[in-house]
């Protein structure tokens, strides 16, 4: 059961089919909100399989060796946070704690983001390189106490316990709607969707610390930002919605789905509706309201405790 | 046009080509370059991607970085100052990859046809692919352009 669990649900095939799916949806839900048609089904995939086969361009006095493993290592710390973040109940591998590791796995990604900017030498890279390091400070704080919040209220780290803890009160986004809403805000952050997509806005600074990458790299790194999407989306369901809980009865699948697919929505909603701020707006909104909300949450949560 | 330097055996490449062809259609990343123009041509292009044209439809998106693009979609003619910058870009931007000429002056060199600061068309410097006249060519021409584009990869 192990290899089916690891390569094919909810392993690395679904995660794969739930990316392509996640980001068409996605394209088409702001293409809807903006009154277009928006793009076919296999989108993502033809773009995928066409980045694959393009060539592979390295920039010169860019380093070789890290170009290449960057974006494998943004892919594989996103696809080993996945095995603990369970889908409709069922996870590869749980333990005490396993909280604490995925936050860590899916940080890791903005690391290997900015790197990215820096090992390739490019004056726009380094710039998008920059912003994204900015721009983790400003959501990440906020996002990590955000999640603490579930947990302090479960009182436990591993994310099955805290799904089963609401399954016999209520949805964590129930009792800590502020705490649900700041993840979601630091979900766009983490994710560099459409209002915080600062270090790789196109009219500033090209393609961010992707500028440089071409062929299979790239195809690499919207693999990792498309599964991250997938796997934060998953972790939010887990953590506020109840997992795949809602009411005696139901299939566990469809209603998990149809909570992740609602998630989504509020992304793709978000990315349509609103302009794109400044670094130093998002600065501030970070450090002056976000992480002392947050804060504020994770006392009421306390308080609830008793 | 298959990466000179893969590895890749013949047997599997039988096999993968239509669906990498296929994927290389349904999925064109636009570049736009103007090496010269008035101007007219590019609000042409900019239409394009508004949505009542929604080009996303055929899979294609406007690029700002030469290495993500496919297509290069070029107006006006090609002047002295600008020819090196376009050759740059060209080179800039990874194999397999097509040249648009979008209007008149792009096609031919248009009324700037002998100028004395102008090398001419687009085709003077790179090799284009499809043409597409007009002055400035209405959008319909430009989408009829890049689908025939795409019935030739």
């Amino acid at each position: 059961m192990v290899p089916f669990r690891l390569l094919v649900y909810p392993g690395f095939l679904f995660l794969f089919f739930c990316a392509m799916l996640f980001s068409w949806l996605d394209r088409r839900i702001i293409a809807r909100v903006q009154g277009r048609v928006g793009p076919p089904w296999y989108q993502p995939l033809a773009d995928f399989i066409k980045l694959l086969t393009k060539e592979d361009v390295l920039t010169t006095g860019a380093h070789a060796l890290a170009s290449s493993v960057l974006p494998m290592v943004s892919l594989v710390s996103v696809l080993t946070a996945a095995l603990y973040v369970p889908v409709a109940g069922v996870s590869a591998d749980s333990f005490d704690g396993d909280l604490i590791v995925v936050l860590f796995l899916l940080s890791m990604p903005a690391l290997t983001y900015f790197l990215a900017g820096w090992v390739s030498v490019g004056v726009y890279s380094i710039i998008g390189g920059h912003r994204s390091l900015l721009q983790y400070f400003s959501y990440e704080v906020p996002f990590l106490i955000a999640l603490a919040g579930p947990a302090v209220l479960s009182g436990s780290w591993r994310i099955a316990d805290i799904i089963a803890y609401q399954g016999h009160t209520i949805w964590g986004a129930l009792t800590q709607p502020l705490g649900f809403l700041l993840a979601v805000v630091g979900l766009i952050g983490k994710l560099k969707r459409d209002p915080l997509d600062i270090p790789k806005a196109k009219s500033e600074v090209v393609g961010g610390p992707l500028t440089e990458f071409s062929g299979r790299k790239l195809a690499l790194w919207h693999l990792a930002l498309d599964m991250q999407t997938v796997v934060g989306i998953f972790l939010l369901v887990n953590l506020f919605l109840g997992g795949s809980r809602f009411l005696t009865g139901l299939p566990a699948f469809p209603v998990f789905a149809l909570k992740a697919l609602g998630v989504l929505l509020m992304l793709s909603l978000a990315s349509a509706l609103y302009a794109r701020l400044r670094i130093d707006q998002l600065a501030t909104l970070g450090s002056r309201w976000l992480a002392p909300l947050a804060l504020l949450q994770v006392a009421v949560v306390l308080w609830m405790r008793g | 046009m298959v990466d000179a330097r893969s590895t890749i055996p013949n047997a599997v490449k039988r096999w993968t080509a239509p669906v990498v062809r296929w994927a290389r259609r349904k999925s064109p990343w636009v570049l736009h370059f103007n090496s010269g123009g008035c101007n007219g041509c590019d609000i042409e292009i900019l239409d394009l991607l508004t949505p009542r044209y929604d080009m996303e439809r055929l899979g294609i998106l406007k690029e700002a970085a030469p290495r993500h693009a496919d297509v290069l979609v070029c107006t006006g003619p090609v002047t002295r100052q600008s020819r090196d910058r376009l050759l740059r870009i060209y080179e800039q931007m990874a194999a397999p990859k097509w040249v648009v000429a979008v209007g008149s002056c792009s096609c031919s060199g248009g009324v700037f046809h002998g100028g004395y600061n102008i090398h001419g068309g687009i085709d003077k410097v790179l090799p284009v692919n499809v043409y597409v006249p007009g002055c400035p060519c209405r959008p319909e021409a430009i989408v009829a352009g890049i689908a025939q584009l795409l019935g030739e990869i």
